[in-house]
């Protein structure tokens, strides 16, 4: 399986490293995301697929490796730009403006399109208000697409798990980025809205035609949904493939049931 | 021409109003955009157009399953105009029941909102050939379907468009052939047993409908509807539809299934008709928002409320308002009523209907005492309206008057009868079942009730869940039941009687918590649930709810006899399901020591029950049970 050189790809890790102290947690992953695909990372617990995604968005500086993403290594670039150059991701534990709407958290996201000054958006007439409805018709189409019509103005906090997920999501599509970090999507739901969530998923890149990294637990739904797959195990990649090889290949069903006993 | 069928009057009306007026409103991506009576009526021609060139022809029949939308409404418009009948499906149907109304239907072709709708059809196409296409409307996720049996409304409205060009005559031409008699739409109902039935409405049935309801309640066209009640529903044709194409009612479109009550408020309908379910649920919305809110409204609401019930009950009883009220009133209004009606979307509101079962005289209450009236309406699929409550004729333990135009009668087995030009025309492909519920005109309800001198029906519950008593009179004991429920004092009722007993009778549960409370204000002394309901003085009390009931109950169903049972009727025990309905049988079984006490005149029971406890254990309670008699 060719990784593609990074002419064929959107996102290129190489070789990467982390250390927390004397614990490796990651030990030279490299992997590349070709546009248009959606790749899964995973792996067992403590394998490192958030460290990777951490890594990417900036959170984490691996040492040593790089990740090239629109010809720029992210690992040099701030971790307040990464969003504006076309990147966004959802947390495991959903990190919204809790005291917020729905609407004002997707119009939150539209912040790094903006750009109207202070003093201009503080004005109610003018270009400010013409630049809020437009980036207001772009979010009420995420809106739409994630069917949240009927949490629009609702406050965040006292929406359920579930649904601050879907916030979440809507929060990362309102950045219109041109790559998706997804981390676990769909940990800690039941059947019915992993099932929405997943059609989500599907529906955003076939409608949207994002890129999407994804890590996720549920070892099912991403055979259903990822093109590829890219696994880990204790920081070091075991395998990477279509969902059919990954599900025949002896290390990975090592990784994830051990190993066959001497009977 | 003649306007017989609702496609000649949805013209006429459109030609009427043009471009300069709105016919209807749609929320969408959460702003309401507008459709004038000439751009939805030129959507009516191209589809219709479109479908007559899929080789939709004259008594063909589709079917529509999806949600209140424009395109529902216009598809439906559409079939007609092009001489064809529309079977609406409730969009929760599983695939298994839209393949048999499907097939037995036999629909040429079907209206499937959306992906979701799609799925069902593709998964059950080798089981209805006779379907040409589907025809969504909502293309979210059908994206990558590329299977041509799946065909999109703006692709039959092009070929609808196409062929207006060539035969511009065309369309006119199929509209002129309908006439009134023809069949307008098919209503599935479900029965209890069985298959659904359809039942067939005729063009006639639906605007000699409406102009009995115009009668009693005439819709102006700058009155507002939110459409949110099912459409394949005929209560949303009658209400919603017709009164639209033939009094030009303008009609709103909610955003989503969920977001009916943020458009409600936004849109404030003249008027609506709410299940009584739904009613009971805003007023404990209302309670449990009020306890949640800030100090000063619940002040206001405590300080006005009484107000507000004090003044409606005067309204109603008198007529005549002292002034004095009339002024607090008006400070209440603006400090709390008006604010509670915007909330719910009712500040226009000028019919608000109550259908299904009996409301609680309390909710009726609460809602006069914010100043909305709720009127019943009493009707069915295959009927219409039946009765219902005209201007300020509203009393809420009845369901109302017949319209004119319409009759009532009873018949000797106390079923509801209806005559009238909205009587339906029978059940498709099923002459059995419509022989037996319609004979000479007069449309069998199924419904038991009987008509008050002042000519106001009461509704008592279905025909087969009647008993019999031994004088050969019927009663309902689910009516007698859900009339003293309405008592706070009264958890649960059993109403007892039957073709060996000459009266009736009911074992009472009281409710533990209400009566334990109006107790200690009677400085009453009690331990258990047992010693309470024991006591002469809980007697009492429910013997006033008792008399209470029994004077609006015609004689032979009063309740003669009751004991205040000494423990909770329990589903652990078997004596309730797990929804809380009551196992008769079962009951009467476990009680019949303490029923034939009420039938030998004896004054009190012992009796020794065996309880089981939370954690398995069992134990027996022996005590004596009172025999209250009532005397009406």
């Amino acid at each position: 399986m060719a990784n593609g050189t990074a002419d064929h790809t959107i996102l290129q890790v190489e070789d990467l490293h982390l250390n927390f102290g004397g614990l490796a947690a990651l030990s030279g992953i490299s992997f590349g995301v070709k546009p248009g695909e959606i790749l899964a990372l995973i792996g067992p617990n403590g394998a490192g697929k958030t460290s990777v995604l951490n890594c990417i968005s900036g959170f984490y500086r691996p040492q040593p490796g790089h990740i090239w993403f629109a010809n720029r290594d992210l690992t040099r670039v701030p971790t307040h730009q990464i969003a504006r150059l076309g990147v966004a991701r959802t947390f495991q534990n959903i990190a919204l403006y809790t005291g917020m709407t729905a609407l004002d958290n997707l119009m939150a996201a539209r912040h790094i399109h903006m750009r109207q000054s202070t003093l201009a958006s503080a004005l109610y007439f003018g270009p400010g208000h013409r630049e809020e409805i437009v980036h207001r018709r772009i979010v009420e189409e995420i809106i739409d697409f994630l069917e949240m019509e009927p949490i629009r103005k609702r406050v965040v906090g006292t929406l359920p798990y579930g649904l601050r997920k879907r916030v979440e999501l809507g929060r990362a599509l309102a950045l219109e980025p041109r790559l998706l970090l997804l981390d676990e999507p769909m940990a800690g739901m039941n059947v019915e809205e992993k099932e929405d969530m997943a059609r989500f998923i599907l529906d955003i890149h076939e409608r949207r035609r994002m890129t999407i990294l994804l890590v996720e637990h549920d070892m099912g739904l991403v055979m259903d949904i990822a093109q590829r797959v890219v696994v880990l195990d204790f920081g070091v990649k075991i395998a990477e493939g279509s969902a059919d090889e990954i599900k025949r290949d002896p290390q990975v069903i090592k990784a994830y049931l051990g190993q066959p006993g001497s009977q | 021409m003649t306007i017989d069928t609702l496609p000649k009057q949805f013209v006429e009306t459109a030609r009427k109003y043009g471009q300069g007026k709105v016919a209807m409103r749609r929320k969408d991506l959460g702003i309401w955009h507008e459709y004038t009576w000439h751009e939805s009526c030129l959507r009516v021609r191209h589809l219709s157009l479109g479908l007559i060139s899929l080789g939709l022809e004259h008594g063909d029949k589709v079917c529509i399953i999806g949600d209140n939308d424009p395109e529902y409404f216009w598809a439906q418009l559409a079939i007609q105009a092009a001489g064809g009948v529309a079977v609406g499906i409730f969009t929760d149907s599983v695939p298994g029941e839209i393949q048999y109304i499907v097939q037995h239907s036999d629909a040429v072709l079907v209206f499937a909102k959306d992906q979701e709708q799609c799925d069902k059809l593709l998964e059950i196409r080798a089981q209805v050939p006779a379907v040409r296409r589907v025809i969504y409307w909502d293309e979210k996720g059908l994206w990558s379907y590329n299977d041509p049996w799946l065909m999109s409304f703006g692709d039959v409205e092009a070929l609808g468009k196409e062929l207006d060009r060539r035969e511009p005559a065309c369309f006119d031409t199929r509209l002129v052939q309908g006439c009134g008699e023809d069949l307008a739409i098919f209503c599935y109902t479900s029965g209890t047993t069985g298959h659904p039935k359809g039942a067939m409405i005729s063009h006639s049935n639906l605007l000699e409908g409406c102009r009995i309801y115009n009668q009693v309640d005439r819709r102006l066209d700058s009155d507002e509807y939110l459409s949110f009640l099912p459409p394949a529903w005929i209560t949303e044709n009658i209400l919603g539809l017709t009164v639209h194409v033939v009094n030009g009612m303008i009609i709103n479109f909610p955003e989503a299934p969920d977001t009916v009550q943020d458009d409600l408020r936004e849109i404030a309908p003249h008027a609506l008709l709410f299940s009584s379910r739904l009613w009971e649920n805003l007023v404990s919305t209302v309670q449990v928002r009020i306890a949640d809110s800030t100090w000063i409204n619940r002040l206001l609401y405590r300080l006005f409320m009484p107000v507000g019930y004090r003044v409606a009950g005067l309204r109603f009883e008198s007529g005549r308002v002292p002034i004095l009220w009339r002024l607090l009133y008006a400070i209440g209004d603006l400090a709390i009523f008006a604010p509670l009606r915007d909330k719910l979307g009712l500040t226009r509101v000028k019919s608000a209907y109550s259908a299904g079962a009996a409301l609680s005289p309390d909710v009726v209450r609460f809602f006069r005492a914010i100043g909305v009236s709720i009127k019943n309406l009493f009707g069915s699929t295959e009927g219409q309206i039946h009765t219902l409550h005209i201007g300020n004729d509203v009393k809420f333990e009845t369901v109302g008057i017949a319209p004119p135009g319409m009759q009532i009668c009873i018949a000797e087995n106390g079923e509801i009868l209806v005559k009238g030009p909205t009587v339906f025309r029978g059940y498709y492909k099923n002459p059995e079942e419509t022989a037996a519920k319609l004979r000479d005109g007069w449309f069998h309800t199924g419904d038991a009730g009987y008509l008050r001198e002042d000519g106001h029906l009461i509704y008592l519950d279905r025909v087969k869940d009647l008993l019999e008593l031994a004088t050969g009179d019927k009663f309902s004991p689910q009516y007698i039941e859900g009339r003293l429920k309405f008592s706070p004092y009264i958890k649960d009722v059993m109403a007892i009687g039957g073709r060996q007993r000459a009266y009736v009778t009911a074992i009472i549960n009281i409710d533990f918590a209400n009566v334990g409370r109006w107790a200690e204000k009677q400085r009453l002394g009690y331990t258990t649930f047992v010693d309470l309901s024991q006591k002469p003085e809980v007697y009492n009390l429910i013997l006033q709810d008792v008399v209470r009931v029994n004077q609006t109950l015609p004689s032979p169903a009063r309740v003669h006899k009751f004991v205040l049972l000494h423990k909770e009727f329990d589903p652990d025990e078997a004596e309730l399901t797990r929804t809380r309905k009551l196992r008769r049988g079962f009951m009467e079984d476990r009680y019949r020591e303490m029923i034939e006490a009420m039938y030998n005149g004896q004054p009190e029971v012992n009796v020794s029950a065996e309880v089981r406890y939370r954690d398995g254990r069992t134990g027996t309670v022996e005590t004596t049970v009172r025999v209250c008699s009532v005397d009406s």
